[in-house]
């Protein structure tokens, strides 16, 4: 078959393509556009929903516990974390969201690459398995101390709320550090995938 | 904005071509083309903005498509394999048209052999764009361009003729 032969079978087949009206084009962006609107709205009421939840829990048991200084200070800190991670989460999402797609190939798949090595090989990718910990500790002191009616000291010189206090942390950085690896993995695989094209786009003398 | 969108839109209109035969060479059904068109849209939308260069408009949609269709490749876990040709629009010569509408499929067949880079490398050699205006689209050398197209063209033609004296 002769080279230019491919092109020619290619051009023949181009008034096959059905074109779209401008009405339809509007009409696929807009779709789209609603579609993304939409998928923020989900993911900025979720995170509005659990943060304002939380703060509010925190507030209200601080308040109610007035005397007990080392409550409050674990309910101070929590709440704090609580307003990082919100604003972190919103500006990752845009971040995420704003990825531009008008470079050259090889461009935008490095640009992808340091994006994504930035999050999870990068200085502070690691900082979950220190901070989930210590949070879970916190919020599990939070609500059972609230619930048990008195100060934290007491609470903790209890041996039986020290034991439910260790299961329920031994549960919940299992079930956090699970569902963190499965997100990480396939981010991984991703970046995987970005480096190999990015190699064969690098490979002159393939 | 108005003005702004309406613009993007007739621009969009002159061109859609580009958008629709990228998605024939990466997506093999007609859901995830047209699932792809609207990302494509969307996506050119977002960077029309920052279009300086109106005379590189077609490099700048190749581009936009190809990093589209690329990354969405990548989020898909499983794809289907199911041909669907675009519908034709008139049957002027059945016999000539069936000819023609073979070799297109199995030249589509050959391509979706290709590896990711290598399909956008001949979609954009079968469109007849110079090897500059690839190695500006793909952000690699010539040379590059060059080796790879011989090497992708080896390899369709091989494809092919194995197909052809098969049937």
């Amino acid at each position: 078959m002769e080279t230019n032969r491919l092109q020619n079978i290619w051009k023949n087949n181009e008034t096959k393509i059905k074109l779209k009206t401008i009405n339809e084009l509007n009409q696929s962006l807009a779709a789209r556009s609603r579609q993304t609107i939409n998928n923020f709205l989900i993911f900025f009421a979720i995170d509005v929903f659990v943060c304002i939840g939380v703060i509010v829990f925190l507030i209200i048991t601080a308040l109610n516990r007035q005397g007990d200084i080392l409550y409050q200070a674990n309910n101070a800190v929590l709440s704090l974390v609580t307003l990082t991670s919100f604003v972190i989460s919103l500006l990752s999402w845009i971040k995420l969201r704003n990825n531009k797609f008008n470079l050259p190939l090889k461009e935008w798949v490095e640009q992808r690459i340091r994006l994504l090595s930035k999050w999870l090989l990068g200085k502070y990718s690691k900082l979950y398995i220190v901070l989930i910990p210590i949070l879970l500790v916190m919020i599990n002191i939070s609500i059972h101390v609230y619930y048990e009616y008195k100060p934290l000291i007491e609470v903790m010189k209890n041996e039986e709320s020290v034991i439910g206090l260790i299961i329920g942390f031994i549960i919940g950085v299992f079930v956090s550090i699970f569902a963190l690896n499965k997100i990480r993995k396939y981010q991984i695989k991703n970046l995987g995938n970005l480096k190999e094209i990015y190699a064969r786009l690098c490979n002159d003398a393939i | 904005m108005k003005a702004l969108k309406d613009e993007f839109l007739e621009i969009l209109s002159n061109y859609q071509g580009i958008l629709h035969k990228v998605n024939l060479v990466y997506f093999r059904n007609a859901s995830d083309r047209e699932d792809n068109f609207q990302e494509i849209i969307y996506q050119l939308w977002k960077s029309y903005p920052d279009l300086r260069n109106k005379d590189s408009i077609g490099s700048w949609i190749y581009a936009v498509s190809i990093n589209t269709s690329i990354s969405r490749l990548k989020k898909k876990t499983r794809i289907e394999y199911r041909e669907e040709l675009p519908e034709p629009v008139d049957t002027y010569d059945i016999e000539e048209e069936a000819s023609r509408e073979n070799d297109f499929r199995l030249l589509l067949q050959a391509i979706a052999g290709l590896n990711e880079i290598d399909k956008s490398i001949m979609l954009l050699y079968l469109e007849e764009k110079s090897y500059d205006e690839i190695a500006e689209i793909l952000g690699i050398s010539k040379s590059n361009v060059g080796v790879r197209i011989n090497r992708a063209k080896e390899l369709l033609k091989k494809t092919l003729n194995l197909t052809e004296h098969g049937n």
